[in-house]
């Protein structure tokens, strides 16, 4: 075992020691207090001693293996810090109360056990909120103490688990793994907290896995370390999550062996992916994964969702024939209208808008008011439509004083400012909406700074560069997982350089070639005399492949065909090969250009000679 | 008992009354009340284009269509599917194992030869998607970082009637209703003084004689006709006989009107026939088209920036240009489906020279409408889409020389592409081979087509049905069609 090792090892007492520093500090100041109402300053003085000489000790050794079990990290930064500084003040107080003790300084001692104990309170909070996370002592308090410690209240667990049953609209990681990983999984592989350096919160954190590598192969179940793990029989040290944690239901495990072998999608609805019967109805269970606590990426809805639709609809038909609007249900399952108060033009006002967000407010989710008549107060009415995803206030009447009135809108993901009296002013506010992707400010007054700095506001945010670094290194694993392979030039392409026929003798009529009649034949540029001979290769290639394949590789400086006689027909004398001539389709030899020449004014007067010699 | 018989027994008055706002019977209560313009009155309107119930089937992407139709068939391989090695096989024949028995037109079918006709114009990529685009189309090349080009549509029919029949009916044969009649029948529109459903067949440069377009192209087949498309002329007033004759004022019209919607009831409840709710429900919208038209079509207060969008063929009436802001403008005002059918793609010859002057219509609009639709938020509620019918053929028809050529029907593949709510912009979907001929990977059939263009809207195209002679009728048919999720964002 390397120092390393001993060091983790001994790191992980910590917990235990901890205990026994603030055991003896409660049982001092007990004590005391015993003194205060019984006093035997003798007696308890020399109760303390002891109790002293073992506190020391145990501190340091407790800060000691703190420090040992904070070394290799992966614990919450800020909530490390108090705790560690929390500590180191209670160790130097132990050993001031021990110098005090000593020095027979009992005023000075009360005093700094006053502060010790003091400080432990804290001390132990931080160092149980590192462990269990931020809201261990809050999590279940009753809603009167929440709201008095300013906590919001997590959406209600109905809420959370209205995943859409719609197959089409079921992301299958969104809605059914996330939420596994939610439940089990995230409170120690979180962004509070991320043991072994491995986060499942989110889907770019699930490819770049931890310590131990990936946590999944992607299409290899078996493979894939997390499966592996959550399938050890419980007693394994390895088995996850640990023992003591609640354990996912086989399942649920059989839901991720699915996904996994899938492919492991992340932007696949359960209408695209091919699912058995069981895993279907695991996945559209209503209540699947209703997780303790609200995911730790996007900031949950203050507001429950609305009644069903139902229990509307009949004040739709009417306050749609009323305010001349069209208002119609977004999908048949859920509780959303999509409103166009936009076809009423001018004559729709804020008092119509008022009417609206009163009757229809908590299930309005689109609502269109281009060109509509409403001004800045009305824009107050908005405040009862907490669940608007996109709002279009274009060539309204509104000014920056409105935009205020859109701070309640946290779900708002497109907002529609064109047209309008919009400045730069009123642009800051908007940073504030924590969902919006899309905003429109054609023909508005907004400088390009303060476009700018808007964006900047809303992308620097720390989730967004650790994310940014991610995935870098997520494309560095995949620069190191790709193959290249040399194999050497690829052959020479077959294909002459375009349009140089391969022949200079037709291979149908043997005479020369005329360069504008071609034919691609077999990847090949063939020549012919004329377009008759081309038409007459085209319907019998095969009676002229063997002829083309003489004429298409010639000996160097030839014609491609050997003639076919060895004495000129003009002199007699041997016929020298480079001295040709085609004639009634054949190529003849001669001795010299003069019976070349000679040749071609009187062809007839050696045609008998040609033919002998053949 | 008659068909006719039982489908009287079968509507109730309530269901009759229920059924529509503007129905014969709403219109007259009201006006018994109250004899000025209804509008005007504030009383209380039931909707003109209600949706049917249980629509949306889940969350639309999209609210509105703008269907671009380039009707003959623009040349894929000039315009969008560059093929940078057939420039080596100029004159080439076509391969027997690339052709692999495809059927011809009698327009080829007795060439000799088929030889290949590489495109003699310029491919370049654009925008951060790089996609290549020819130099035919600057305009919309540097838009392209919004479109969805599919490069590996493709069909089965091979001539233009049938072709484009199937492609917005969803059948070779006619009489089914198109693919904006069922989108207005399913999901209704927002406004209630527009139709729901605009057609508009602009003028085109090229040659003068085109392909003849069919009002079955926009018609509602089996479905009741009031959600047929509304065309809109290009010369002269946009919509026939809109404007009160002289000597006749909006209250006569108004009194008219009633008086016509009362006898036409009566005559309702003696037959059952529902052309006669149709017709009807056209009157009534005819009544209020005469305002809204108008309004429409007074481009009086478009600044002079948005219509150097669109090229300076946007004011004249009856362009192209003029189309896509008129398309902008139904839209804005709450329209559901708008279709432009623009003619005389094709080029079966002197295609450098009519692909060109084609191109030229439609170009610089299209950009237009993008950035147009883009600037005011509309781009990301509107699904625009744009193709013909089919595609056009590797292989030269008639004379092929360096500087000419033409092509002929290939339906085995060609190039559309989608913009807008829920479509992922920036992307190429699909290959092709080298030829241009054959799909490699990732076809699309325009079934499919239909099915995404559905599914953008809300609507599940297996649930969308009409009984009719005994089947469930949809816009796919009976065979199988899917949603392309390749493209969707």
């Amino acid at each position: 075992m390397t120092a390393a090792d001993w060091a983790l090892f001994l790191g992980r007492f910590h917990p235990l020691l901890v205990h026994l520093p603030i055991g003896l500090v409660i049982g001092l100041v007990f004590l005391e207090l015993v003194a205060v109402f019984r006093p035997r300053r003798a007696v308890v003085r020399a109760a303390s001693g002891p109790l002293l000489a073992l506190l020391v000790p145990t501190t340091l050794a407790a800060a000691v293996s703190g420090w040992l079990l904070a070394t290799p990290g992966g614990y919450d930064e800020a909530l490390l810090r108090n705790h560690r500084i929390t500590g180191l003040v209670i160790a130097a107080l132990t050993g001031l109360m021990a110098a005090a003790h000593v020095l027979r300084r009992s005023g000075l001692y009360r005093f700094f056990l006053a502060l010790c104990f003091v400080a432990l309170l804290p001390a132990s909070h931080y160092g149980g909120s590192l462990t269990h996370g931020r809201d261990y002592i809050t999590r279940y308090a009753p809603p009167w103490m929440k709201h008095w410690l300013g906590l919001r209240q997590p959406a209600p667990a109905t809420a959370q688990s209205t995943a859409p049953i719609d197959p089409t609209a079921f992301d299958v990681y969104q809605h059914g793994i996330q939420p596994f990983f939610d439940r089990y999984c995230v409170s120690c592989h979180g962004a509070e907290k991320a043991r072994a350096g491995l986060r499942l919160d989110h889907a770019a954190a699930l490819w770049a896995g931890g310590d131990s590598g990936p946590a999944l192969v992607p299409g290899q179940p078996a493979a894939s370390l997390l499966l592996q793990r959550m399938r050890l029989p419980l007693d394994h040290d390895d088995h996850m999550p640990p023992e003591g944690k609640p354990q996912p239901e086989p399942a649920d495990l059989a839901l991720l062996e699915w996904w996994i072998l899938a492919g492991a999608p992340t932007n696949r609805t359960l209408a695209e992916l091919e699912a058995p019967e069981a895993i279907r109805t695991r996945l559209l269970r209503p209540s699947a994964f209703a997780p303790p606590q609200s995911p730790s990426q996007e900031p949950s809805s203050a507001h429950p969702s609305p009644p069903p639709l139902e229990t509307v609809l009949p004040k739709v038909e009417t306050l749609s024939a009323t305010l001349a609007i069209s208002i119609a249900p977004l999908t048949p399952t859920e509780p959303w209208l999509q409103v166009n108060a936009a076809v009423a033009g001018t004559r729709f006002t804020d008092a119509h808008l008022a009417r609206l967000a009163d009757e229809l407010g908590p299930h309005i989710r689109w609502l269109d008011l281009s060109g509509t008549g409403i001004t800045d107060a009305g824009l107050l009415h908005l405040a009862a439509m907490p669940h608007l995803e996109r709002l279009q206030l274009d060539r309204t009447a509104i000014t920056d004083t409105g935009l205020a009135a859109l701070r309640p809108l946290t779900e708002l993901e497109s907002l529609n400012l064109y047209g309008t009296g919009i400045t730069d002013a009123g642009l800051s506010m908007l940073a504030e909406l924590p969902r919006l992707r899309r905003l429109y400010l054609w023909q508005t007054r907004v400088g390009p700074e303060a476009v700018h700095a808007l964006i900047n506001a809303r992308t620097r945010r720390p989730e967004i560069a650790a994310w940014e670094q991610e995935l870098a290194q997520l494309q560095t694993r995949l620069e190191r997982a790709r193959l290249i392979v040399e194999t050497g030039a690829p052959p020479a392409d077959p294909l002459p350089s375009p349009g140089v026929p391969i022949n200079t003798i037709c291979p149908v009529s043997d005479k020369l070639v005329n360069l504008a009649v071609t034919l691609w034949h077999e990847n090949q540029l063939v020549a012919f005399c004329c377009t008759n001979c081309r038409a007459q290769f085209q319907q019998e290639p095969a009676r002229y492949r063997a002829r083309l394949a003489q004429l298409a590789n010639p000996p160097p400086g030839r014609l491609g065909v050997q003639p076919a006689n060895t004495q000129c027909p003009v002199s007699g004398q041997p016929a020298d090969p480079n001295i040709t001539l085609v004639h009634a389709g054949q190529l003849i030899a001669f001795c010299c250009s003069d019976c070349r020449e000679q040749f071609r004014t009187r062809p007839d007067r050696y045609r008998q000679a040609v033919s002998q010699t053949q | 008992m008659t068909p006719l018989q039982e489908f009287t027994l079968r509507m109730t008055r309530r269901a009759f009354f229920k059924s529509t706002g503007l129905a014969a019977g709403r219109i007259a209560l009201a006006t018994l009340m109250l004899p000025e313009l209804l509008r005007a009155s504030g009383k209380p309107q039931p909707r003109a284009h209600p949706a049917l119930p249980g629509l949306p089937h889940f969350k639309p992407r999209a609210r509105h269509l703008i269907y671009l139709f380039m009707n003959g068939a623009p040349s894929q391989i000039d315009l969008w599917d560059y093929k940078p090695r057939l420039q080596e096989m100029y004159d080439a024949d076509l391969p027997d194992s690339v052709r692999q028995g495809q059927r011809l037109t009698t327009m080829t079918s007795g060439q000799k030869r088929f030889p290949i006709a590489p495109s003699i114009f310029k491919f370049a990529q654009h925008g951060q998607s790089g996609i290549w685009v020819s130099e035919l189309l600057p305009y919309t090349a540097q838009v392209v970082d919004e479109l969805a080009v599919i490069k590996t549509a493709h069909t089965e029919a091979i001539n233009h009637d049938p072709a484009a029949t199937y492609l917005l009916t969803g059948s070779q044969i006619p009489g089914r209703p198109s693919l904006g009649a069922w989108i207005s029948y399913g999901l209704g529109s927002e406004s209630d003084n527009l139709p729901a459903f605009v057609v508009m067949t602009p003028r085109w440069s090229s040659k003068r004689d085109a392909q003849a377009l069919y009002q079955r192209l926009w018609g509602s087949g089996f479905l009741p006709a009031r959600y047929q498309g509304v065309p809109l002329r290009s010369i002269g007033d946009p919509v026939l006989f809109l404007n009160n004759p002289a000597g006749v004022d909006s209250t006569a019209r108004r009194a008219m009107l009633d008086g016509l919607a009362r006898l036409n009831q009566i005559a309702f409840e003696r037959s059952g026939d529902p052309e006669i709710q149709t017709r009807i429900a056209q009157y009534e919208m005819a009544f209020r088209l005469q305002s809204s038209i108008p309004e429409l079509t007074d481009l009086g207060n478009e600044p002079q920036a948005v219509l150097d969008l669109y090229g300076p063929e946007v004011t004249v009436p009856g362009t192209f240009a003029a189309s896509c802001l008129l398309a902008r403008r139904l839209v804005e005002r709450g329209v559901r489906v708008v279709q432009i059918l623009h003619r005389e793609w094709d080029t079966h010859e002197n295609l450098p020279r009519d692909l060109s002057l084609q191109c030229r219509d439609i170009d610089r609009a299209c950009r237009g409408l993008i950035l147009d639709l883009k600037q005011r938020g509309l781009l990301e509620e509107t699904l625009v889409v744009w193709g013909g019918e089919f595609g056009r053929t590797v292989y030269c028809q008639g004379e092929l020389t360096r500087t000419n050529y033409g092509r002929d029907h290939h339906p085995r593949c060609f190039t559309m592409w989608m913009a807008g709510g829920g479509v992922r912009g920036g992307i190429v979907y699909g290959e092709t081979d080298d030829f241009s001929y054959n799909i490699v990977r990732d076809p699309v059939h325009i079934r499919d087509l239909n099915a995404t263009i559905l599914y953008c809207m809300g609507i599940d195209h297996k649930r969308l049905t009409y009984r009719f002679q005994g089947l469930d009728q949809r816009l796919t048919g009976t065979e199988e069609a899917r949603v392309i999720q390749g493209i969707l964002s």
